[in-house]
Formats: C-alpha cells, structure tokens, sequence
C-alpha cells in the first residue's frame, strides 16, 4: 500500500535565479496513515517551508525548483489551485504556531468556524452549528455555546489554540499538520493540547506532521522523527531508536545540548558555532564547520543516506558505525 | 552568617486596573508576599508559568517597579526606599539581562559604544583604558574583538545575548537579574549561553536571579529555586531535592508536564485542568480548581509555605504531603 503522504526530494528556493537561495535541500519522507511524524531542528532549518509547501501556502518569493508531494497518489504540487481548495482544510488540515494572527480578529468563532463546514461539507448553518459545538466539547472547552458567540481576542491562549484544533478537525481530515502547535503556550497547557491530539488520532485515525524544535516533545509524542539541519533531513527513523541510539553527529549534540527537567544531562555540550549562512553554497557535510567528529569523516563530499537500522537512516558517515 | 546579597521580605506588587471592562476597578495580585534571600555566588531560580509574576519580582528587584508593600535589601541596605540619586550608587552591583536581546540593544549604536556608554556613566575604570576593557568583555563572552565596530543587527539572537551579558558585566556587578534569558533561544545556543553563565559565576564569583518557564534549564543552572503560581511562591527549595521530590501538587503536575528526551511517561500522576486565569474564590488555594487532589477543605483554606518533613530549606504551600503519591 502506497504511503497517505509521500514528499520526494523536495527543493524549495527562494529569490530569483542567478542568487536565489536553496532552503530545502531534496527532502525526501514518507507518512503513513495514522502515524505521528516528527519534523524537528532548530530555527531556519526549513521545517515549516516543507510544510506550508505541502498545503500550497508558500509565499510568492519562494518557487519548488524540484521534487513530488503525492498525498493519496495524487501530486499535490501539479495540481490546480480549485483542485488544492478541495483537500485544504478538508483532507488535509493545518494548525499554525501564531495563534494570534490565525484566528480573523472581525468574527466570531462561530463565523470562523461554520464556514468551512458550509463549504467542504455542504452543511446547513444550523448542522454547521451543532457539529461546532459538539468538536469545541472535544477539545475540552467546557462551555462551546458560549465560546462560538465569543471573537477571539475574548479567548486565552490555550482556549484559541483549542478552537484552531476544533476548526482543523471539522472535516475529518486524514492528515493533519501541526507547526508548532504548543510553542506559544505553557508545559500544563501544552500537556492538554498534546493529549488532546492524541485522543483525537485514536478516535479518527489521522496522520499528524508535528513540526517543533522541542526534542522533548518529540521524544514523547512522535511515532517516527526526521532531524533537520540547515535544509536537509539528516537523520530519519523512529523515535525511540534515534533518542536512544543517534546516528547522526548533529542529532548526538543536540541531544546531549537539552538541558532536559530529568536531569540526565549533568553537563551540557553546547554546539560551537552557529549554523552557517549561505549553507546552500556548501559543497560538503552541512554540519562539518560545527562537528566534533570531523576528523573521522569524508566531510568534503555530499554524504547520501546510509541505513543503520531498518528504518533509520542518516547523512552522517562517521557516526553510529561502532556504536 | 554571610550578609545576603538580596533580602525579599514580603514583597507585594498589585495592579489596580483601569481598562478591562468587567475587571474595571478590581486589584490584580501580581505579587503576593513573596519572600527570599539570595546568598553570594548563589543560583535562584524563580520558575512558573506565563502571568505568574515572577518578571515583576525581578523588576521590582531592580527598582524598575515599586512594591505595594514590603522591603527589599540589597547587601543589608533598603533599596526599595531609597531615592533615585541615593540609589545611583549602588546601580553598578545589580544589573539585569532582558529576555528580548534584540530590543534592549540600541539599533543606532555600535557595539563598543554600548558597552562604554554604563562605564562612562559609573566611571568605572580609566577613560583611557576603556577600549582594553571592552576587548577584555568582548572575549570574555565568547565574542572577538572584530566585533567591536558592528552594529546589534548583525548578530544572531545567541550573539546579541552575549552582548547583553557583556553589557551587564561591564560595571562588575555582584548580582545579575536574568529575566528569561534563553528562552528564545535555540537548544545547541541555549547550550552555550547556560555554559558561558556558569563560567562566567565561577570566574567572577557573581549571583545570579534566574527566571525562566523552562524547567530543564531552572535545573541546570539553579542552586535553589521557587515555583510561583497566581504571584506566590507555592514551593521553594534546594533544586535536586524539588525536583526529584516535589512536595506541591503543582510542582509535581508543572514537572510531569514538560515533555523530557530520557522518559516516555507512563508516570503522568498528576494532571492540572484549566488554565492559570481561572477565577479562584477570595482565602482558597489559588490552585483549587485545577489540583486533582483539591477538596471542600482548599475552598476555604489559603496555605502558606511550610517546611516538608525532613528539610527545614524545602517548603511547600499545600494543605497536604506529597509523600504518599511520590511512592
């Protein structure tokens, strides 16, 4: 059976030609139905571009230069804009960090959130309206009639951040994609939020694209997670193996950088260095100027993925050998 | 017994509000008598959620902010009373890191202009001598002298942290407030800046205030820290011992919460419900709605900190012990 979602060397650059700059590097994952996949790395890595390419969202300066996304076998990037409106919103859906500005601040949740319903599913106002309430109980708010009355500067963060997940779900989608869904909120609230979604892939079935540069996050929710480091995917596989057993040098460093509330990490061993500019320009291993293993590798040449563990593979050549 | 740097007697802070519409005229306890000390060369962490207050302790710590009531001492003298001129003195030995690096970094100014300008003022050193100095502050954050004649936009957020620091540093403070000072950073920066705290603590012997959310790097970097919720403290303590046995309910629950590399957890115990700015009713437990463990006894019982059993430094703010679930 063919994966719900399939992304293949996905390169998204921005800028015109002659200097433009390549911030996704031939991305290549694939998404099972049903399954949590992680997409995690630091700021500017080219995590959420992947994603907002998924959904067509890309700003007008950034252009595909190649690669497939197939959802459902059907090529997301070929396909018309009238086409793309059909699965938006519908098969697959999206919850974006910024909750602030996610929410139109001139109408009321019950506008906001009827409207696709009306559209997708061709529900009447009053279905629309009862269904809204009955997904705004799920996630947990404890008085919906209420809250669709509500504009959205009336609501707390967590309570927004609830309605945003209620307005993704409305269609049940097959896939749903999370930027950064808790970063704007607290530990207790993000524990709800995550549970929440849990719940939710339990009931339905959906797939979850979680994208986060909260390692502790993914370690705990993620059924499988893909590292990025300056627009490529370095290592990918499932969770608890790459936690337990990095293959990578980056994801090594960053693991032993969290300084984790276990307290496992006694000392912290930070990453010399910041992440290059220009990094598309780089001939070699991305992460060569900031590796602590740099010595027992072939940095100069573009490593390709190796298979370590069925399953998980990584960019890294020098690493997870002996280990 | 050593003078404490920073002696916190019941420190109150409240907000009367004027908009709001329906919380038009009602008080807002963003401080709620808190009391600490902070020894020299010592770690306090102050951690709790967003809106809990513990931003205004360390403005108020640093005058930025006048107590409703209570007293603040700094190395035994009452700064909180003090006039501005009188307090001019003994600016140079607090100092404060904000949380925002690229908005308290003028966008006008060089860099070797922004750290001599505090120098300038306190006549810290030899006017002569400065430009040695700030190629010794520079270094000393991990930063080359080439920086000397940039500007704050061309730094990354990591770089403009260190320059905050460096700033701070430049009049050698005995105590520095830092207000969230990693938290918009990236982990392997975070890393960095943690380290370089640390290093910087030994060399110079400094005190730090460290508030943050984050509770991964409160442990780290803590000696002894508080939990504050709704403008109180709710649990304070050595750090090891906090952590590894939480006496509060909402520690436990704000510990269970953040997700960690190293345990998948089926150890979830406690679970809080609905949000910090849920109404609580006037003399109950600011947490009584969302504790899991609350009963009609919290409804009418406000606790204050006690000592847990078997450590006189730990003191926690619930009607009940803990114990019982940690086994």
């Amino acid at each position: 059976m063919s994966p719900l979602l399939s992304i293949q060397d996905l390169s998204i650059a921005f800028g015109t030609k002659p200097d433009c700059i390549t911030v996704t590097d031939r991305i290549t994952f694939d998404l099972e139905a049903g399954e949590i996949l992680s997409l995690v790395g630091e700021s500017g890595c080219g995590k959420s571009v992947t994603a907002l390419s998924i959904l067509g969202l890309l700003p007008r300066t950034a252009s595909v230069l190649s690669g497939k996304i197939c959802f459902d076998g059907q090529n997301l990037l070929t396909m018309s804009s009238r086409d793309l409106d059909r699965i938006r919103g519908n098969s697959i859906s999206m919850i974006f960090q910024d909750i602030m500005y996610s929410l139109n601040p001139v109408f009321t949740i019950r506008n906001q959130m009827c409207e696709g319903m009306i559209c997708h599913l061709g529900l009447s106002r009053r279905d629309a309206y009862s269904r809204a309430a009955d997904l705004l109980r799920r996630t947990g708010l404890p008085d919906p009639e209420s809250v669709l009355q509500k504009y959205p500067h009336q609501l707390s963060g967590g309570q927004r951040q609830r309605v945003m997940i209620a307005m993704a779900l409305a269609c049940r989608p097959k896939l749903l994609i999370a930027d950064e869904p808790t970063t704007a909120l607290d530990v207790t609230i993000q524990m709800q939020i995550m549970n929440l979604l849990l719940d939710l892939r339990r009931e339905t079935g959906m797939a979850i694209l979680l994208i986060t540069h909260d390692i502790g996050l993914v370690s705990e929710f993620a059924d499988r997670m893909a590292v990025m480091y300056a627009g490529q995917c370095v290592e990918i596989g499932e969770t608890s193996r790459i936690i337990a057993r990095p293959a990578h040098a980056y994801t090594h460093a960053l693991l032993s950088a969290v300084p984790d509330v276990s307290g496992v990490n006694r000392h912290l061993v930070s990453i010399p260095g910041s992440v290059p500019e220009r990094y598309d320009r780089l001939k070699g291993c991305r992460f060569a100027s900031r590796c602590p293993m740099i010595t027992s590798c072939s940095f100069r040449t573009i490593p390709d993925f190796r298979e370590v563990e069925p399953g998980h593979l990584t960019r890294c050549t020098a690493f997870g050998k002996g280990l | 017994m050593e003078t404490p740097v920073i002696d916190v007697r019941h420190l109150s802070r409240h907000f009367r509000q004027k908009s709001g519409g329906f919380f038009r005229g009602t008080t807002l306890k963003a401080v709620d008598d808190v009391s600490f000390t902070i020894l020299p060369g010592e770690t306090f962490g102050i951690v709790g959620e967003s809106g809990c207050g513990k931003s205004t302790v360390a403005r108020s710590i640093m005058c930025l902010e006048p107590p409703t009531s209570g007293e603040i001492f700094f190395e035994g003298t009452r700064i909180d009373t003090l006039r501005e001129y009188r307090r001019r003195g003994l600016r140079p030995r607090f100092q404060m890191v904000f949380q925002d690096s690229g908005a308290t970094l003028n966008p006008r100014k060089r860099i070797e202009d922004i750290l001599r300008e505090p120098m300038l003022y306190h006549r810290i050193g030899d006017p002569h001598g400065l430009d040695t100095r700030i190629d010794e502050l520079l270094m000393s954050v991990g930063l080359g002298p080439q920086a000397r004649s940039r500007y704050p936009h061309e730094f990354s957020g990591g770089q403009r942290q260190r320059l905050c620091i460096a700033r701070a540093l430049s009049i050698n403070p005995d105590l520095i407030v830092l207000d969230e000072p990693v938290s918009a950073l990236d982990v392997s920066v975070q890393a960095q800046i943690l380290n370089l705290l640390q290093n910087l603590q030994t060399e110079r012997h400094l005190t730090y205030l460290f508030i943050s959310h984050g509770l991964g790097a409160v442990r780290y970097i803590s000696h002894r820290i508080a939990v504050m919720y709704r403008g109180r403290f709710v649990e304070t303590g050595p750090c090891q011992t906090i952590f590894d046995h939480p006496a509060h309910p909402y520690t436990q629950a704000l510990i269970d919460a953040a997700p960690s590399v190293k345990e998948r957890k089926p150890r979830r115990k406690l679970m809080l419900s609905g949000e910090i700015g849920d109404a609580v009713p006037t003399g109950a437990c600011p947490l009584v709605h969302r504790c899991p463990l609350s009963d009609s006894a919290c409804l009418h019982y406000k606790p204050c900190l006690n000592p847990v059993s078997g450590e006189p430094a730990h003191l926690s703010a619930c009607m009940r012990n803990l114990g019982a679930i940690n086994d």
